[in-house]
């Protein structure tokens, strides 16, 4: 991991198209601004975390479903529509 | 025409049903290309299929088909036109308790078929919606 020290209004270049500038510092927090191409996703980690292990989950859980249990929510689905 | 196996079984496909996603999907940066197709017998409901040699699939819907009211475009600026959402769904061998991920939708440009998943952080959509009238 690369370690750099910055103050209060100083930036990091990540390539050559996202700047990060430390905004404001008090106590444990930091307000980071972030410039970047509106295609390049940011996410607060845990975030990040939290959706990765719901789209693994989504993915591993259909090693062990049968096709009924689709048809049977498909029903559901469908039942709950014309009502 | 080209065919994929997702669980086993073969599907054909056309090219206006493979997605791109430049970035993947969110945890799953190998997830560039996948195939979009009706999960048979179970409308609405489709199957997003990766492309590429892991062969990740997913099960995915029309979030409109069963969350009428649920509108991501108050919690993010959309600035693609003919846009489409899907959200992926947690399905369970108890049927009932199948959850959608309401949080975190994929976008798809109808048009140039690039998708991207978003995350709607401020919003109070959940990652793990139970459906309706359970």
């Amino acid at each position: 991991m690369l370690v750099l020290s910055r103050r209060k209004g100083e930036k990091i270049v990540i390539g050559n198209e996202i700047f990060i500038e430390v905004l404001s510092v008090s106590g444990e927090g930091v307000r980071l601004g972030i410039t970047a191409p509106s295609e390049t996703s940011i996410h607060r980690h845990e975030i990040f975390v939290e959706i990765q292990e719901a789209n693994h989950n989504a993915e591993m859980v259909l090693n062990e479903i049968e096709h009924t249990s689709l048809e049977q929510l498909s029903a559901h689905i469908r039942i709950s529509k014309k009502q | 025409m080209p065919s994929i196996f997702i669980k086993g079984q073969e599907y054909s496909y056309s090219e206006e049903q493979i997605i791109n996603f430049s970035e993947g999907l969110i945890g799953l940066p190998n997830l560039r290309r996948a195939v979009l197709v009706p999960l048979p017998d179970c409308e609405p409901f489709f199957w997003l299929a990766s492309m590429n040699d892991e062969k990740y699939r997913f099960v995915v819907v029309n979030p409109h088909e069963i969350f009428p009211d649920y509108n991501p475009s108050e919690f993010v600026i959309l600035n693609e036109y003919e846009t489409k959402f899907l959200v992926i769904v947690k399905v369970s061998s108890d049927w009932q308790k199948t959850t959608i991920n309401l949080r975190a939708p994929i976008l798809i440009n109808a048009k140039s078929k690039r998708g991207v998943q978003m995350v709607l952080a401020e919003s109070p959509y959940r990652l793990t919606e139970t459906l309706p009238n359970n």
